[in-house]
């Protein structure tokens, strides 16, 4: 078993549509989903392994793929919320399913495929051109509905996704100019040989690039405006994996590039500031999808901000907040979906409407794990962030998240008072046993994973001393098929 | 005279320093197209000339002259004096990929300004700050 299959399956599942559909209406639509399971299934069966993927040629000149404790961690992510979003498609598809859905259904598996390769690829141009795939997929789906708010999300998306592009690719050209090589491992031993104006230039390129992808504070006054405008179950896609991938491959680059002191305080400043500016935007939002928007700008900046600071203990609470955050986002999106669908509005008026206990219980776990309360997994990623920047002698970083998040709980008592509060308007939400089960599920993996998380911690310590190591990285890469 | 001034343009360095140049002037009249321009398709244009002055930047700069194409047969038995190929094979997916999102985002344009009849991205009023 290859980790191969996570990203040719489902590019090949794309041309494998028109005979697929053949076979009946549904077909397309339950192969995808079997697929996905499949995936996933094969996620959880390569847990254990550590693999070089080469394909054709040994590295450094051709193409491979790594499979190590961090990766494993994010394509199990990716691979397990996909298939929760697309068994919630197979449930909504029955009263409002997507126009011309053969697209949707190859669509969302390209985003799939796309957002693994990035975390896979140990080749910086395999990585550009997933940086594309998973672009050019986004954009379509966010313009997907076409109507006037989409095809304007969607123009937005593309022309800041454009000119991230162009820097990113300006960036690359001067790596591969001044040192001759693509392959990760070589640039990591070899960049530190870069005169300092270059790795600067080429550091800031890359920066600006991978900046509007990941959402930091001055590139990221696109993203509430896509979020508002895309359709809901689009938003948990975005906000769940999109940002993970790019979050995640970002880092990963810095580490093995530039692990630089003066860097880590630009960057553990950019984290912290664009948390605690979007904190505050977000508080005098009125439609829920801008809400949501703005609280995952804030704990991106959160996890940005963990990441940058060059310890494992910060890593560690960086990944425990990924996970709780994409878990939390994910129920968060769908159940605006659920009760979008019912109500026909996303203003949080409409929360004075709602009327299901289920659903209300739910929205509350998970926005109290986004607030980091005990006992939910929210709580443990938040801990030892704040632990490690204590113990790392960020105190002002401490502070600003401190207060980010007494922000953070103004708006979400908002919601919840809204949830909660008396009203006579109230009328029955009417969800059904598959949305059920999803919403529980994903609950209860907040809840689980708080209560007991050594259950993943010992995983998530392996993925950060290897996320921070680059000497171990590129003894992998280089070793394992010389 | 002419032919002075052809053997000066000829020198490595000169060609190095008119292809970074150029390439970098080009580079910033697309930037400029950018934060001036509103017009949705004009940001587009701009846009491809910024990604076409990198990519002439980067071939331009790695290309040696006098090298051959990396092929052996005709004489060439070994991988002396020939160009490395990777450049060019990246800048052709880069310009495929560029073209494309550009048709895609052509094609947002003009069904936005078949809905609303706006090209111009300051009046794009769908998506406001405060929900209205």
């Amino acid at each position: 078993m290859s980790s191969l299959y996570f990203i040719a399956l489902p590019l090949l599942f794309g041309f494998a549509v028109p005979i697929i559909t053949r076979f009946g209406k549904n077909s397309v639509a339950y192969t995808s989903t079997l697929m996905q399971l499949g995936l996933f299934g094969l996620a959880l069966l390569l847990l254990n392994t550590r693999a070089v993927e080469v394909i054709a040629i040994n590295p450094p000149l051709g193409i491979s793929f790594v499979l190590n404790e961090v990766s494993m961690l994010f394509v199990l992510l990716f691979t397990f919320l996909m298939l929760c979003f697309s068994i919630y498609y197979l449930q909504m598809r029955k009263s409002h399913a997507y126009a011309s859905e053969n697209k949707f259904f190859i669509l969302i598996n390209m985003l799939l495929a796309s957002a693994i390769g990035l975390v896979l690829s140990s080749d910086i141009f395999n990585i550009y051109v997933f940086f594309e795939i998973a672009g050019v997929s986004a954009y379509i789906l966010s313009a997907y509905h076409k109507n006037a708010k989409a095809l304007e999300a969607g123009i937005k998306y593309l022309i800041t996704g454009m000119v991230a592009s162009v820097f990113l690719v300006f960036g690359i050209a001067l790596i591969y100019i001044h040192l001759g090589s693509l392959n990760l491992a070589l640039l990591s031993q070899s960049f530190g040989t870069l005169s300092p104006d270059m790795k600067l230039l080429i550091s800031l390129l890359l920066l600006v690039g991978f900046g509007f992808k990941v959402e930091i504070f001055p590139l990221n006054f696109w993203v509430t405006d896509v979020y508002e405008g895309s359709s809901t179950p689009i938003n948990a896609l975005f906000s769940a994996i999109v940002v993970k991938a790019y979050l995640f491959v970002f880092f990963h680059l810095y580490y093995l590039f530039v692990p630089d002191a003066i860097y880590s305080h630009l960057l553990v400043t950019i984290g912290a500031v664009s948390m605690i500016v979007a904190e505050i935007v977000a508080l005098k939002q009125t439609n829920l999808k801008r809400v949501f928007a703005y609280s995952s700008l804030g704990q991106v900046g959160l996890i940005f901000a963990l990441f940058a600071l060059e310890n494992t203990q910060a890593i560690i609470a960086g990944l425990y907040i990924v996970i709780a955050h994409s878990l939390a986002k994910f129920i968060i999106f769908l159940s605006i979906t659920s009760i979008e669908r019912r109500y026909e509005s996303v203003d949080i008026s409409v929360l004075r409407r709602v009327q299901s206990p289920f659903m209300v219980a739910i929205v509350l776990v998970a926005m109290l794990s986004l607030l980091g309360l005990p006992p939910l997994l929210g709580f443990t990623g938040k801990f030892l962030g704040l632990s490690s920047m204590a113990m790392s002698g960020e105190f002002l970083l401490l502070v600003v998240v401190v207060v980010a998040s007494l922000i953070e709980s103004v708006y979400y008592f908002k919601i919840a008072g809204g949830l909660l509060h008396k009203s006579d308007e109230r009328e029955p939400l009417g969800l059904s046993l598959v949305e059920k089960v999803i919403f529980a599920l994903l609950a209860l993996l907040l809840i689980v994973l708080g209560l007991v998380p050594w259950i993943v911690s010992g995983f998530i310590h392996q993925g950060a001393t290897i996320m921070l190591d680059s000497v171990l990285y590129n003894a992998s890469l280089l070793g394992g098929a010389l | 005279m002419i032919d002075a001034l052809f053997t000066y343009l000829n020198q490595e360095s000169v060609i190095d320093m008119i292809v970074t140049i150029g390439s970098m002037i080009l580079f910033f009249i697309g930037l400029f197209g950018l934060l001036s321009q509103r017009h949705i398709i004009k940001l587009f244009i701009s846009i491809a000339i910024m990604e076409t002055a990198v990519f002439l930047f980067f071939v331009g700069s790695i290309f040696v002259r006098g090298f051959t194409a990396p092929i052996l047969g005709d004489g060439y038995d070994k991988f002396v004096s020939m160009n490395d190929p990777i450049p060019h094979a990246m800048i052709l997916t880069a310009i495929v990929i560029g073209m494309a999102v550009f048709a895609l985002g052509a094609s947002f344009a003009i069904e936005y300004y078949k809905l609303t009849s706006v090209t111009d991205v300051d009046q794009m009023s769908e998506i406001s700050e405060i929900n209205r």
